[in-house]
């Protein structure tokens, strides 16, 4: 980049800096309010400033629709649908809330959130993912999950999973450091490698590669163990061509001094020799634990009071986006002052509330879904431009994750009669069904989900998705096919049931299409949609079931049912 | 048989990606730009509920359209790393220069080597770029390096060349694929990938059979029941679009209204449907089957088709497998430029030659060349080219640029030039810019027209 641009850019931010400042100075309300108390209030006042009329609130279904998609990871069953509308309309969606934090569709899909935030892509193994089911299982404060992951104690089996988080990315030291940072920290630090970070201030190369000085004695040894190398210096140039060292530094400047090396030489051969037999030897004994090891030091000097507001807000700020779309900063691994939240004070109350709470994940989600904000409408109808996205005033639209829209998918065209009862507060009904159930699904839904991408920023739908939906064999036989556990089958046995005299064709017909949108859709269909399918169905009359398999195909590849909306 | 009117269809065009900064749905419409001509020609059928009907090679305003603006490109890829001094920079006589002797081409004082006769007489149509500098020389970072131009990491998915182009060059409701690469080689497999542009451009990615997955429609759905459902899912699209001008619903949207275009070029990768004498001339290798059957897909409107071709990973026995592989890409190349040519299609298209890095001037004792990026060739022929040119010089023994270093950066912005595209543009990944073009990269002025 040459050195106008930056002038250029360098001033245009200035005046921001500024501004944010003096936010940054505003009060931040009473650490008493309830989470969703203190989001409305300050969203409100974010509104009110910029006069701003937030879209209305949604209705219920599609908020119940949206709510379990969020905290189950698929739509709600025709069963659930009707459980949420026995409930008082004013109670609703906190009963909503407890009962689907409470079932075991929760910790999976929130483990399947982690997985995909924290893998380097591909097939993660199976102790890596049990270990995040059973930290979301426990709702493990998101403090001990950052240690695990940097620093597990490999003597633990439960802990030993959480090491696939550094092994993954051993290959590659810059890919480390930068992972470690962005998905860790909210910071992505890798435009420092080369030179101080052209746009942002805050980052310097010293604090990259002082970054990397924490992480670049860690290697694998030959059993799969993390260990790590005694002292090794790590060394960059600067663009002015100086050679430096990296010293273990943090993101906030703050310093770690490693002891001092009193090895002699024939020591430092000897420790060399160690790594390269523990590296590629089988069956040695695992390496003796440093009394200085760079990696706990970092995972102290992040966790640190004077230091962990990185680690708080980087997932603070994720949470936040996952469940409203966009982050408070966007995009979420630029946390820095050049990047400004345009609702720094919520932030900053989020942060204490979070710290307060012992970083407790389950807490902050729990709060942020019984908002007013996460609960308004995704659609603009007023004749004024739609506010911008960071304010929140309108509902944002999500592209299902892979594995959201292929479990949806089983769901949606299941018979409705086989699926069990999630509602294991109604008597006599074992919560262990549900779970082996759900844990069935993830099974059938994965290897779809294989297929199809993870949605990322400015995600787009790929033509080839579209060719898969339309003409891929497996699509039409998992979810179409005509057999008793589909819904197909069920549409087709209630026509032949229901259809006894002429009178009742039609309404009997628009009845199976408003199970169908109830099911797919998880509302009533409106009536224009009812004449629509009326007439296509009733035209063909003679194949109903293939007519059925159509009208089921339109609807799951609607984008009414490929977004959470 | 449609189920709808015409009005029920969104008369505001869906723009394909956030991404692109410029156009809106008025200046698409107007008719000014080449996109305007091609959406504005496409709005009132391709909406249409029967788009089953279109063929876009069946529409001849359109057709002459495509070929009077539309440009192409055709990235043939030397998988593995092929050597310059067996293809484009011989060094014969020297300690380097192996067994093989350098030939006069058509074009005074321009030599290649042996093993490429029918290039020699095609210089015309070619420039060389001798003095290729990219400094990485491990095929994967070699690889990710010549595919996106960059040599640093961003720290965001950068897309590839095709993906680049497909973007700058593809049309939002285009009937047939932005981006096809192909691949059969069981060696060195790179998809290719769109990076931050997003899934609209990622290459229609073809390995296992040359007919894209997912193009024919089941046999137990008729055409009119796979047409009269897509009515169906549209009119539920429409319905739920109202009120959420959302960019990755319009994806979704404009990804099914491009299906059946698409099942309809799935033609295109039919090389039986060329005459036998064509399919002769090119030959019965599958490199020049898929050389033939980029040229069909560029005839048919597609901006990007890479042909990757594999494996000059050539650490022992360097000579031979030369002597097969330049001679084979000797033959094919030369027939696609002449091919191309005939059709009036190369002053359209531009086929780049490259892999990941060059091959050592050193020769190792297994009479191999090993990985070398600090002094290689490229080729590129066609459209925007100033046939007949060199560009740069290594030493004698081909060990060092000694004149006209240029990098990947370089040799990408040459490309966009060539083809029309400003190389200095820059996308915007949220707050990052990021330039189609690597910082300093800068077009080799010397061979373009």
């Amino acid at each position: 980049m040459n050195p106008t641009r930056i002038f250029v850019i360098a001033a245009a931010m200035a005046p921001i800096l500024v501004w944010s400042c003096v936010v940054q100075a505003a009060e931040i309300p009473s650490p008493d309010l309830s989470i969703s108390t203190a989001i409305d209030r300050l969203l409100q006042e974010s509104h009110d400033r910029a006069g701003i009329v937030p879209a209305r609130r949604t209705d219920d279904r599609s908020l119940l629709r949206r709510t379990t998609l969020d905290l189950a990871g698929r739509i709600p069953t025709s069963a659930e649908i009707r459980a949420y509308e026995q409930d008082s309309a004013s109670e609703r969606q906190l009963r909503l809330v407890d009962r689907l934090m409470s079932a075991a569709d929760y910790a999976i899909h929130f483990r399947n959130e982690l997985d995909a935030m924290l893998s380097a892509g591909g097939n993660s193994p199976q102790e890596w993912k049990d270990y995040l089911l059973r930290a979301c299982e426990e709702n493990q404060p998101w403090d001990e999950t950052f240690r695990e992951l940097l620093a597990p104690d490999q003597n633990l089996e439960e802990q030993r999973g959480a090491a696939h988080f550094l092994k993954s990315r051993l290959n590659d030291l810059d890919d480390l450091t930068n992972d470690t940072s962005s998905l860790l920290l909210g910071v992505s630090i890798n435009c420092a490698k080369c030179h101080d970070h052209p746009l942002v201030e805050d980052w310097k190369q010293d604090h990259y590669f002082g970054l990397q000085a924490f992480l670049a004695q860690t290697y694998q040894t030959r059993s799969g163990r993390l260990a790590e190398k005694p002292p090794t210096e790590l060394n960059f140039k600067t663009t002015s061509g100086v050679e430096k060292s990296a010293r273990l530094m943090f993101l906030t400047g703050a310093t770690v001094t490693a002891p001092e090396d009193k090895r002699t030489d024939e020591q430092k051969k000897a420790d060399a020799e160690m790594v390269r037999n523990q590296r590629e030897k089988e069956g040695l004994a695992p390496p003796a634990e440093l009394g200085f090891s760079p990696r706990k030091e970092f995972v102290k000097l992040a966790l640190d009071p004077a230091n962990r507001t990185f680690m708080a807000r980087s997932i603070i700020n994720r949470t936040w986006a996952r469940l409203m779309g966009r982050g408070l900063v966007h995009p979420v691994d630029q946390m820095h002052s050049g990047n400004p939240s345009n609702h720094p004070v919520l932030l900053d109350w989020l942060e204490r509330d979070f710290i307060d709470h012992g970083f407790d994940l389950s807490r902050l989600i729990r709060g942020i879904v019984l908002s007013d904000a996460y609960a308004r409408s995704s659609q603009w109808v007023y004749d004024t431009p739609a506010p911008p996205a960071d304010q929140f005033a309108v509902a944002a639209i999500k592209p299902l994750t892979p594995q959201q829209l292929t479990v949806s998918l089983i769901i949606a065209t299941m018979n409705p009669e086989k699926i069990p009862s999630s509602d294991f507060h109604e008597q006599g009904v074992d919560p262990n069904t549900w779970k082996s159930f759900r844990t069935e699904l993830e099974k059938k839904a994965s290897g779809t989900a294989r297929l199809l991408e993870y949605p990322g920023e400015n995600f787009q739908i790929s033509v080839t998705e579209a060719l898969l939906f339309n003409n891929a064999a497996q699509i039409q036989n998992n979810y179409l096919k005509s057999s008793d556990e589909r819904l197909v089958n069920f549409l087709s046995n209630q026509w032949k049931a229901q259809q006894t005299q002429e009178d009742l064709h039609a309404r009997s017909m628009d009845s199976l299409i408003q199970t169908s949108f109830e099911i797919v859709f998880t509302r009533r269909a409106e009536e224009d949609e009812v004449s629509m399918f009326r007439n296509y169905l009733l035209e063909r009359n003679e194949r109903l079931p293939e007519a059925y398999q159509q009208m089921l195909w339109a609807m799951i590849t609607s984008p009414e049912f490929r977004f959470n909306y | 048989m449609s189920l709808f009117s015409q009005d029920q269809w969104p008369t505001r065009i869906p723009p394909d990606t956030g991404l692109r900064g410029i156009e809106n749905a008025s200046q698409l419409r107007d008719g000014t730009s080449r996109r305007g001509f091609l959406k504005a020609s496409l709005a009132g059928t391709a909406f249409a509920a029967s788009m089953h009907q279109l063929d876009i090679l069946q529409s001849p305003a359109l057709a002459s359209e495509l070929k009077r603006q539309q440009k192409h490109v055709i990235l043939i890829w030397l998988a593995g790393g092929a050597s310059q001094l067996e293809t484009w920079d011989p060094k014969p006589g020297r300690a380097t220069g192996g067994p093989f002797a350098a030939i006069q081409t058509n074009v005074a004082g321009v030599s290649i080597s042996e093993l490429l006769p029918k290039m020699s007489q095609r210089m015309h149509h070619s420039a060389i770029i001798r003095s290729l500098n990219t400094k990485n020389a491990d095929h994967g970072g070699a690889a990710k390096i010549m595919e996106t131009g960059r040599a640093v990491d961003q720290g965001i998915p950068c897309p590839d060349l095709g993906a680049m182009i497909a973007h700058e060059l593809g049309r939002a409701d285009s009937q047939v694929p932005d981006y096809v690469s192909m691949y059969s080689s069981t060696e060195g497999r790179r998809q290719g990938g769109s990076g931050f542009l997003g899934g609209r451009y990622a290459p229609m990615f073809l390995t296992e059979q040359m007919i894209p997955e997912n193009t024919s429609r089941l046999e137990s759905l008729s055409e009119l029941d796979h047409s009269a459902r897509s009515d169906l899912r549209s009119f539920l699209a429409n319905r739920f679009r109202e009120g959420r001008p959302d960019l990755s619903v319009d994806s979704h949207n404009s990804a099914y209204q491009r299906v059946r275009g698409i099942m309809s070029s799935a033609n295109l990768f039919n090389i039986e449907l060329e005459p036998m004498d064509v399919r002769a001339r090119y030959g019965p290798t599958q490199f020049g089957e898929q050389c033939l059957i980029a040229r069909r897909l560029v005839e048919a409107g597609v901006p990007f088709v890479k042909v990757a071709r594999a494996w000059w990973d050539s650490h022992g026995q360097n000579f031979e497998t030369h002597l097969e592989l330049v001679s084979e890409l000797d033959h094919v190349l030369a027939t696609l430029i002449d091919d191309l040519e005939e059709r009036g299609l190369l002053e359209h298209t531009l086929i780049a030659t490259f892999g990941e890095f060059g091959r050592t001037p050193q020769i190792n004792s297994s009479l191999g060349r090993d990985h070398f990026a600090s002094a290689w060739s490229a080729s590129l022929h066609g459209t925007g080219i100033r046939g007949g040119s060199v560009y740069g010089k290594t030493d004698a023994d081909g060990l060092k640029v000694i004149d006209g270093e240029v990098n990947a950066a370089d040799l990408f912005a040459t490309i966009f030039q060539a083809i029309g595209i400003d190389y200095r543009k820059e996308y915007h990944v949220g707050a990052r810019p990021v330039p189609i073009t690597d910082f300093g990269g800068k077009p080799i002025r010397d061979i373009l027209l």
